[in-house]
């Protein structure tokens, strides 16, 4: 059995990658998968929570998480499908149509 | 509520159908108002339902007939006194501290007693006849057109608020019915807003009784302070009445007299009343002359119970002698301003405020009388209960009066607007110089208009108390009781005084105005070529002619209900005949010579000097040839031998100083606009400084700072949605952090 805080650091580690490459990278679908991977993050959080635990709660969480998770991309690639008709783009630094 | 009424429901069918009596002309009011915007053109709409004038008509013929037959099933049974319908709208309690302290009830009930069943019968029966007129009056006149059905709207409404208020079962109710009736008024005087006066006499009129208004609800609130409820089942229980402090419940009651003294126009809230003769004459007749200034005098008279309670006793004196005095102070007054007017209608308003401060006098006396006399003595009692039914009676006979007095006053200007505009086609509206309401205009009217001329004459008869004519039964009354008052409390003098001055002040106006316009040669080619009226108009006049004139009657039969257990109940004991017969020997045999003395000046101010003065000032003969209808003819003879013998010119006295100021209304009005301009002015100017200086200056600090601040932020909204992320993700560790040093 493996220690749940070593699945707890990897957690962490997933999600700090999730986030600097949100910060990053231009193309919006690598940034959509750059939030998929912090969702997946947090997902295994669940995970090591549920060991530590013993508690099958965290388990039912990830299983949540994963459902809007899913439902979070289908919107996601239909906005960006969207905004690709409008700006013909979706290289993230060519829409600043909110900026003042 | 519903409990303590249930025993007291009136065991008749029709009894249920009460509150048909509002809601018929309620429910007529959306339907005038929307089928006239949808036909407004429709020739049947036109002709046959003149505008909505028939559904008003319908709907005021109804509420006429349910409430014939509930004060007849009220006359048949004494006892059926109280609630007769209610319905619980809102059950509440006001908490303290976690339990329910009081429960509150708001509903809405009928609540009958012989108060209700007088204005009942005054507020159905005009509002019906005076439906009639309005036919006749609105829908002739082209200046009216495709417009009448917004009048109708407006005239049904208020009826239904006229008789709500009559009817309801609460002093909260009362106040609600009260302001409908004030909006109605307000927007019946602007009927015509085109032109700025009326619609600044509108303004006035709502303004000045909203004054008295808001102390109206001062004194309700008072009142729901001291009783927890202003249902009249639980204010006028004697026991609850029992443990309030007289003072505060004076104080109260004389807030609510301040209310009463806007709605009824007595001095000094009385300057709107004259303005509102703006609006079409059917609204001064029925609005401004016979019912909603009547509001007032009920909601006094409603006070009674409170001046009776045997716990009160002597404790509400101060109150009742105000009441008497600021009647007598308006009945003096507005006579004497009639004086010198010169607008029909005007005259008539005057007078209408004068009457009222009569009736004012008379039930301030008839509480003080309640409030002094022992409660327990059957004599004191019969004493208190004619000297209430006297002024009410009054209120009867001046209502009817003042209400065919309107009409015949509305007959005139009417057919003389209509030979003006029959002699000068080219003269459209009313812009032009002529005026249709001037007496000046008018003279020599008798021969012309007969039937009119009749009912002027009879109900002018009836205001000066003309011995056996309406008003003389009820107008001797409240004299005598202001005196017997006065006997007993020298303050009364004053009001006492002023009462019986008044009648030979009401008998030279009142003269004088049926002189000016029927009497004498006609003044010029206009009044030369007036015509007889139009049906609609007659058929009131000559209803109304024949109740002033039998009021007699009513005043046999009223000792007999008012005190049915008293010396006086004849209907039950001897009839209708000893009833009559004890009037007459009362009121011209008095057993006690004081009153004896009394009635006889009375009767000698108001029917003999007055006239007098007035047809040797004012009279004149008819012209050479014109013959007037036979029963008038005494009249036009008398009024011929007095002005050749006793004429005398009165210039001199028509250009003193105090002609001036009655004709300036004794300057009251301008008082006002000085005291608006110097007080209200001066405090808005004020106002408006503190305002820029110290409000706004604060505001644009506060504006400027954001400004700046925005400016800074604006900066950082780049539009990239990775930034925003950035800064939510600085954020969130931020808050983390936070949390962790506080944990």
């Amino acid at each position: 059995m493996i220690d749940p805080a070593w699945v707890s650091g990897l957690s962490a580690i997933l999600f700090i990658i999730g986030l600097l490459g949100v910060f990053t990278r231009k193309n919006a679908i690598i940034v959509l998968m750059c939030i998929e991977l912090m969702l997946n993050a947090a997902n295994m959080q669940f995970a090591a929570a549920a060991i530590h635990h013993g508690d099958a709660t965290g388990w039912v969480y990830a299983l949540f998480a994963i459902a809007i998770a899913a439902s979070e991309v289908a919107i996601g690639l239909a906005i960006f499908l969207a905004v690709y008709g409008k700006h013909e783009t979706i290289t993230l630094d060519d829409i600043n149509v909110l900026s003042n | 509520m519903s409990g303590s009424s249930s025993s007291q429901i009136v065991d008749s069918s029709m009894a249920e159908y009460a509150p048909l009596i509002i809601l018929l002309p309620l429910l007529a009011m959306p339907v005038i108002l929307f089928l006239g915007k949808i036909f407004n053109t429709n020739p049947t709409w036109k002709n046959t339902l003149k505008e909505g004038g028939i559904i008003a008509l319908a709907a005021m013929g109804g509420a006429l007939f349910i409430s014939l037959v509930i004060i007849k099933d009220y006359i048949g049974s004494f006892s059926n006194n109280g609630d007769i319908f209610s319905l619980t709208w809102l059950n509440t309690a006001i908490w303290e501290g976690g339990s329910s302290v009081t429960s509150i009830h708001f509903g809405f009930g009928i609540y009958i007693d012989h108060i209700t069943v007088m204005l009942l019968f005054v507020a159905a029966f005009l509002c019906f006849l005076i439906n009639i007129f309005a036919i006749g009056y609105m829908n002739t006149d082209p200046i009216n057109e495709d417009r009448n059905h917004r009048f109708y709207a407006e005239f049904v409404l208020f009826c239904a608020g006229m008789l709500g208020m009559v009817l309801s079962d609460s002093f909260l109710w009362l106040f609600i019915f009260w302001e409908i009736m004030g909006l109605c008024s307000y927007l019946l005087i602007g009927f015509y807003y085109e032109r700025p006066s009326a619609s600044s006499a509108a303004k006035k009129a709502f303004m000045t009784t909203r004054i008295g208004d808001v102390f109206l609800m001062i004194g309700l609130v008072m009142l729901w302070d001291l009783f927890g409820s202003l249902d009249y089942s639980v204010v006028f229980d004697t026991a609850n009445i029992a443990a309030v402090n007289p003072g505060s419940l004076q104080l109260a009651l004389g807030m609510m007299f301040v209310g009463a003294v806007g709605k009824s126009a007595q001095f000094p809230l009385h300057v709107w009343l004259p303005d509102a003769m703006e609006g079409p004459t059917p609204v001064s007749a029925l609005i401004h002359a016979a019912t909603m200034v009547n509001a007032g005098l009920y909601l006094v008279a409603r006070m009674f119970p409170f001046f009776g309670a045997e716990s009160m006793s002597g404790e509400l004196v101060d109150l009742a002698f105000i009441i008497a005095s600021i009647g007598g102070i308006t009945a003096v007054m507005a006579a004497g301003i009639a004086f010198v007017q010169d607008d029909l209608k005007k005259v008539l308003a005057y007078s209408t405020m004068s009457q009222l401060g009569y009736i004012f006098t008379g039930l301030g006396a008839a509480l003080w009388l309640a409030n002094s006399l022992d409660y327990h003595d059957p004599v004191a009692q019969t004493i208190v209960v004619v000297a209430f039914g006297a002024a009410l009676f009054h209120l009867f006979n001046h209502a009817m009066a003042k209400g065919m007095l309107f009409m015949a006053s509305g007959s005139v200007i009417h057919e003389i607007h209509h030979a003006h505009h029959h002699l000068h086609p080219d003269d459209h509206g009313d812009d032009d110089d002529f005026d249709a309401q001037s007496m000046e205009n008018m003279g020599g009217l008798a021969s012309k208009m007969p039937l009119t001329a009749t009912a002027m004459l009879v109900g002018s008869a009836s205001i000066m108390g003309l011995p056996l004519i309406g008003g003389f039964w009820s107008k001797e009354g409240i004299i005598a009781n202001a005196w017997r008052v006065a006997l007993e409390d020298p303050r009364f003098f004053f009001p006492a005084a002023c009462v019986l001055v008044g009648a030979g002040m009401t008998g030279f106006y009142m003269s004088r105005m049926w002189l000016k316009t029927f009497a004498g040669k006609p003044s010029n080619e206009v009044a030369a070529h007036v015509g007889p009226t139009n049906n609609w108009i007659k058929t009131p006049l000559f209803i109304l002619t024949f109740v002033t004139l039998s009021s007699i009657l009513l005043a046999g039969m009223g000792f007999a209900h008012w005190a049915p257990d008293s010396e006086y109940s004849f209907l039950s004991e001897k009839g209708l005949v000893e009833g009559i017969m004890y009037e007459l020997g009362h009121a011209f045999a008095n057993h006690d010579t004081f009153f004896f003395i009394l009635t006889y000046i009375a009767i000698a101010l108001g029917a003999i000097l007055g006239p007098f003065m007035a047809m040797s000032l004012f009279g004149g003969k008819l012209e050479d040839g014109e013959e007037c209808k036979p029963w008038f003819r005494p009249v036009i003879r008398l009024n011929n031998w007095v002005y050749d013998k006793y004429h005398w010119d009165n210039s001199g006295i028509a250009t003193s100083g105090l002609a001036i100021a009655l004709q300036n209304r004794l300057y009251i009005d301008k008082y006002y606009d000085l005291a608006m301009v110097k007080i209200v002015a001066g405090f808005s100017n004020k106002a408006a400084e503190v305002d820029t200086k110290i409000i706004d200056g604060t505001i644009k600090q506060i504006e400027d700072k954001s400004q700046k601040i925005s400016t800074t932020v604006r900066s950082l909204t780049t539009g990239s949605a990775r930034d925003y992320i950035l800064w939510v993700a600085i954020g969130t560790l931020l808050i983390f952090f936070f949390i962790w040093g506080v944990a």
